[in-house]
């Protein structure tokens, strides 16, 4: 059974129709073409589909598109300005915080959540911040480190 | 797979009566996207997140009454179940990551029924019910019954599950959520232990005692037995071995990819040790002696 979903995703409203067994995810990437969202476990547990749902973070993968209906959704394409990297994007590259990149627009997401809700986080803000996002090449330090940086230039 | 979004209640239990064992009925889906991918698409989905009045924490005397639709992070960030229900904010804090404490629901963590479901041993020691809607009427049903199996419970495929009740803990409880996990977050307990103590007005010895038990039986369980042990009694260094001891009995662990159950059993034995001996100090300031 198909259904109409109309949402709102960085800041512009969108309707589009989907099955309604979809996730999220696959409605992001394979209907709207968001491809900066990732898909990884696709279970919920990796982080790599983080985006932005009405103010929270949330796993995409495991969110109905349904739920979408009359949501504001961020997703990694929302927080540049033009060629202007959001601080949080920046502060990523600064530090050296990315190396293959796959888990990069989950935790990115993650911090701007983050950050919107403190401005100065506590490492232990931090650690449950992005407590539910994997990355398997930087050992962390160095994510820890932009999310530090970041906080101090927003 | 048909889809539906009920707007109130008795609209839900016609569609779970209409489309019987087909039926599935989701609120965040975090577990039930998860089967919708990987085991079974349901011939019918139910959304129960538009239906109103399901979200609300709301004090009722000396309890807390928590919709079936508040989520995790909402019970983790509420100040009431910080403060009067120490033991379930212990265990939401505790509960995966935040990306899925944002989305998954009480409710949908409750009528899952797994044996290692983070606030279901913190519900069993609070002695909370389960408030479940019938189309033949609402039945309100104690959480020491309501688990009958891995995935089953009194909710059944007819039920929707509305509301939980939640009575605060008499004065002077002390209350503690052990999870033993390999990973900080996102990991399912091995061992989950839940122990609510009550010291009586003198501060020696137990007036109450209890201990929930996750992920070592069929079903998340009270150590029924080991509480009639302590019971009135002062917590000596002999009586809390032999009651982390009766622990282990009581619970029926398996072995799976997480652990063995003859680790289980160990675990079970430390972390109801370690909640009696934490809470009694906390309860009475003394250590057990």
């Amino acid at each position: 059974m198909s259904i109409t979903i109309n949402t709102t995703i960085n800041g512009k409203t969108v309707s589009a129709s989907a099955e309604a067994s979809t996730s999220l995810l696959e409605f992001l990437r394979d209907t709207l073409e968001f491809k900066g969202t990732k898909l990884c476990c696709n279970t919920g547990e990796c982080g790599a589909c983080t985006v932005i749902y009405n103010g929270k973070p949330i796993n995409s993968c495991v969110t109905l598109a349904a739920d979408a209906n009359g949501a504001e959704i961020t997703t990694i394409e929302g927080l540049a300005d033009g060629d202007k990297l959001h601080p949080v994007q920046q502060a990523f590259i600064d530090t050296g915080a990315v190396q293959c990149g796959y888990c990069t627009p989950g935790y990115i997401m993650s911090v701007k959540a983050l950050l919107d809700r403190t401005k100065k986080p506590t490492q232990s803000d931090i650690e449950e911040a992005v407590s539910g996002n994997i990355c398997r090449c930087t050992g962390y330090a160095k994510i820890v480190d932009a999310i530090q940086l970041a906080a101090q230039k927003l | 797979m048909d889809y539906f979004e009920p707007k109130t209640v008795s609209e839900a239990l016609s569609l779970l009566a209409k489309h019987g064992a087909e039926a599935k009925v989701i609120a965040g889906g975090t577990d039930v996207m998860v089967d919708i991918k990987y085991k079974e698409e349901p011939g019918c989905l139910i959304n129960i997140k538009k239906i109103p009045g399901l979200g609300a924490i709301q004090e009722n005397g000396a309890s807390l009454r928590i919709g079936t639709l508040i989520t995790i992070r909402e019970l983790e960030t509420n100040k009431l179940v910080r403060e009067k229900l120490a033991v379930l904010w212990e265990a939401s804090h505790q509960f995966a990551s935040l990306q899925i404490r944002n989305t998954a629901t009480i409710g949908g963590n409750i009528c899952r029924a797994s044996p290692s479901g983070e606030t279901l041993t913190p519900l069993l020691v609070l002695d909370a019910k389960a408030k479940i809607a019938f189309s033949d009427g609402e039945k309100t049903e104690p959480f020491a019954s309501f688990f009958q199996g891995p995935g089953k419970c009194s909710v059944g495929s007819k039920g929707l599950l509305t509301e939980i009740d939640v009575p605060y803990p008499a004065a002077g409880s002390k209350s503690v959520y052990l999870k033993h996990a390999v990973r900080g977050a996102m990991d399912i307990a091995m061992v989950g232990v839940a122990v609510l103590i009550t010291p009586d007005a003198a501060k020696n010895s137990l007036q109450d005692v209890r201990i929930g038990l996750g992920a070592v039986a069929p079903t998340p369980l009270r150590a029924s037995k080991t509480e009639a042990l302590l019971r009135g009694k002062p917590l000596t260094v002999a009586l809390l071995k032999e009651a982390a001891a009766m622990a282990a009995s009581e619970s029926s662990p398996i072995s799976d990819q997480r652990s063995s159950a003859e680790y289980r059993s160990w675990i079970v034995e430390a972390l109801t040790r370690r909640g009696l001996e934490q809470t009694w100090k906390a309860a009475t300031g003394k250590e057990v002696a």
